[in-house]
């Protein structure tokens, strides 16, 4: 049985935010994506209702909306801006040492290029296979390697562990 | 699964927890499909406000037509090219007395077509029978309105009289004034003005019409044609010097001087030289030309659309 948008809507708005914000770094530019997204879902739900698995069909709507998404408001801009991330949600508070370095992780993978950005999340946030990239991507798996290879390579090179203590501050010349 | 990755899976997860709450987005989800509603409610009324205007506006002024640009006045008022395309007629009527048939057409300064009962198309129309007629004219201008009575057309601001003319019976004459002159006349008709009122109310305009003129004269065609079937018709050009007129049927002229015209052999009496070509009979007529002057007129004569002459609406109704 087809499920009522409205009914889709409530359940799968919290987990489409969620992807939408991990993968463009941006809480604003993720409820922006996935308004536009559900508001092109509604004119369509006759159909999209009707396929297996609705919510895999938005969430490739909402990766395909992301990586078209032309605002000058580049993503990668806005994560940069630790400020605009703690005004929505405030980070929870981390006793450990690692707090730092996943901020700033989360920095460099907020300037990988879309797609490579895209890869890393499916492969490390939502744990997808190759294949499960490609499709949700569009392309070749060997490309999909390609992205995840490139991407860690910069991620690792940039990657400079930090002692225990000596974190980045946050927000601090990053705007 | 190596350090880097470790804390790429970390950093992901962390950014995770600062989903933002569902609340703002799905309250502007709210709003954009209202707004949404709101435009579809909008575009459909625009919709049908413009279909109601595209109606009104056909209904109106579907008789009206756009004027020629100044510098293209001389043109419109005198054709010169009938050309493939023709001369267009701009105008027709949907409604006329039963059994009417078209008989004659005429272009140039002001455009006419005549209709008349059936029973009557054998008649010349050129002439003042006062048999009953109907026809319709494009003006270059308002008539002198004196005694005439204000009618309307359509909404549009008409004038119509009755007078006794130079045929037997009277004519209604109705001239109403769109982007053009129109005028009905009826002539022979029981009641005249309800009938020119009918025809009047009837008329639009009509693209499609064109005149295609059976022969050109120096690149000017020929300005009327008239006849009783689509085989027995006459076309004419005629200028202050010279008439020129190319017909099915023979001239009443028989015989002459022998001359050779166009490459055959025509003959002149008096001020009139009439050769055969392609199954016509063209005539040249100028009380004014001498015999070289009316051979040279005939030899600039063009005859055009001879495999399939324009004459399908000759006898024929709407």
């Amino acid at each position: 049985m087809t499920p009522s948008f409205d009914d889709f809507v409530a359940e799968q708005v919290t987990p489409l935010l969620r992807y939408a914000t991990v993968l463009t770094c941006d809480p604003h530019l993720a409820q922006d994506v996935v308004q536009e997204v559900l508001l092109r879902a509604q004119q369509k739900w006759d159909r999209i209702g009707s396929v297996d698995l609705p919510h895999a069909y938005v969430k490739r709507m909402v990766t395909n909306e992301y990586l078209s998404w032309r605002r000058r408001r580049a993503a990668k801009d806005v994560a940069l801006c630790m400020t605009t991330l703690e005004s929505v949600t405030p980070p929870v508070s981390d006793t450990t040492h690692h707090y730092d370095e996943r901020e700033a992780m989360l920095q460099r993978i907020a300037k990988l290029p879309r797609k490579q950005r895209a890869a890393i999340v499916l492969r490390y946030y939502e744990n997808y296979e190759d294949s499960e990239i490609a499709q949700m991507l569009g392309c070749a798996e060997g490309t999909v390697r390609s992205h995840i290879s490139r991407a860690l390579a910069t991620l690792r090179m940039e990657h400079t562990p930090q002692p225990a203590g000596v974190g980045l501050r946050l927000g601090e010349g990053l705007s | 699964m190596n350090d880097t990755e470790q804390l790429i899976k970390e950093a992901l997860g962390q950014l995770a927890e600062r989903t933002p709450h569902p609340g703002p987005t799905l309250n502007a989800l709210r709003r954009k499909r209202k707004r949404q509603r709101n435009n579809i409610f909008l575009i459909a009324t625009a919709g049908v406000a413009a279909v109601a205007v595209l109606i009104f506006a056909g209904v109106v002024a579907s008789d009206r037509y756009a004027p020629p640009a100044h510098n293209d006045a001389a043109a419109a008022l005198m054709p010169t090219n009938s050309g493939a395309q023709g001369v267009e007629i701009r105008y027709t009527p949907h409604w006329l007395p039963n059994g009417y048939v078209e008989t004659f057409r005429s272009v140039g300064d002001e455009t006419t077509r005549v209709w008349v009962p059936a029973s009557a198309k054998e008649q010349d129309p050129t002439q003042q029978t006062g048999a009953a007629r109907v026809s319709l004219r494009n003006l270059r201008s308002l008539p002198d309105l004196a005694g005439w009575a204000e009618t309307s057309v359509r909404g549009l601001k008409a004038w119509v009289r009755t007078v006794q003319g130079q045929s037997l019976g009277t004519t209604t004459e109705l001239v109403w004034r769109a982007q053009e002159v129109l005028s009905v006349s009826v002539r022979g008709e029981g009641n005249g003005q309800e009938t020119a009122m009918r025809v009047a109310d009837s008329v639009r305009a009509d693209a499609k019409i064109r005149y295609l003129a059976p022969f050109t004269l120096d690149g000017k065609p020929a300005s009327d044609i008239w006849g009783s079937t689509l085989n027995r018709w006459t076309a004419q050009w005629r200028s202050e010097q010279v008439v020129v007129t190319l017909s099915t049927s023979a001239p009443a002229q028989a015989g002459g001087t022998p001359v050779t015209v166009r490459g055959k052999e025509g003959a002149i009496a008096g001020d009139t030289l009439v050769v055969r070509d392609s199954g016509l009979w063209l005539t040249v007529s100028g009380g004014s030309l001498s015999t070289d002057e009316l051979v040279h007129t005939a030899g600039r004569v063009s005859l055009q659309h001879m495999e399939h002459p324009d004459t399908n609406w000759i006898g024929k109704g709407l």
